[in-house]
């Protein structure tokens, strides 16, 4: 399987994580650790589903104020090697059926490192009109906070 | 450049309340009447009409009237202002892998004093 890279629409995080492979894929296959970084806090995360296998439905929900939990990501998981690579996207949801908005297909590789794992993840979007578009996805996570803390400091500005 | 400051200064206001951040989402995935989207919050239509009309002034959405329905539309233009969509998609996957990795870090940490503890007794 070639991968591209198209500069425009995708990106790519490598980081090395001084520790064992296990440990990093444990992270992100178990449920509660998962939750415990995969949104920004405050925000509370939830995960509905992870199915880590081709087809295996990928659900997550967040809650902003400790209310009700509303969607975050609803994916499908396309390929699932074990501590070695997840891919999902949210073009499909579980057992590979077509999703109402798709955006982005994500690789996430795990790889030895004499000093631990080294992790790669490579985001890929779906085109140039979608990347002015905010979804819960894009507005919410990482972008609402921020925002939040701008406006904080604007108002104290002011 | 005033100008221009002043103008984001009044966007980062729009955005700084819940209740028009959620309006901003719900009209991300499509237009929407006033009565739709008034409808999840538990507030008198007078106090959501203003909230609307923060985000109208604030150039976030425009809206139309066709006989009796004001429909909201998201002005997607104006959030290209705030910022370029994938440095901000980078930042939420970097910020994504620094939890992680502190996850990770953390829990070997707990996991090694774990085992002094053991070798220790």
């Amino acid at each position: 399987m070639t991968q591209t890279f198209n500069p425009d629409l995708d990106l790519t995080i490598s980081r090395l994580i001084k520790a064992p492979r296990s440990a990093v894929w444990n992270a992100w296959t178990d449920k509660a650790s998962f939750e415990q970084w995969w949104i920004p806090a405050p925000a509370l995360c939830r995960v509905a589903a992870m199915d880590i296998r081709p087809g295996g439905a990928f659900e997550t929900q967040m809650s902003e104020n400790g209310g009700d939990f509303g969607p975050h990501l609803s994916a499908c998981f396309l390929a699932a090697d074990n501590q070695e690579r997840i891919v999902f996207t949210n073009a499909l949801t579980g057992g590979w059926r077509p999703a109402e908005q798709p955006f982005m297909t994500a690789i996430i590789t795990f790889k030895d490192h004499p000093q631990g794992t080294e992790y790669l993840a490579h985001v890929m979007h779906k085109s140039p009109e979608d990347r002015k578009m905010h979804d819960e996805l894009g507005f919410f996570d990482g972008w609402g906070t921020v925002i939040e803390q701008l406006a904080k400091l604007v108002e104290r500005q002011h | 450049m005033e100008n221009y400051s002043s103008e984001l200064d009044g966007l980062f206001q729009a955005l700084a309340d819940p209740t028009r951040r959620a309006v901003l989402a719900r009209l991300g995935h499509g237009s929407a009447s006033i009565s739709d989207l008034a409808e999840p919050f538990d507030m008198a239509l007078p106090s959501f009409m203003k909230h609307v009309r923060f985000l109208e002034e604030s150039g976030l959405i425009r809206t139309q009237k066709q006989g009796r329905v004001r429909t909201c539309t998201l002005e997607r233009a104006r959030f290209a202002m705030l910022e370029n969509w994938l440095s901000e998609q980078r930042a939420i996957w970097e910020a994504r892998t620094d939890r992680l990795e502190q996850l990770v870090l953390a829990k070997q940490e707990f996991l090694r004093h774990e085992q002094k503890q053991e070798t220790g007794r």
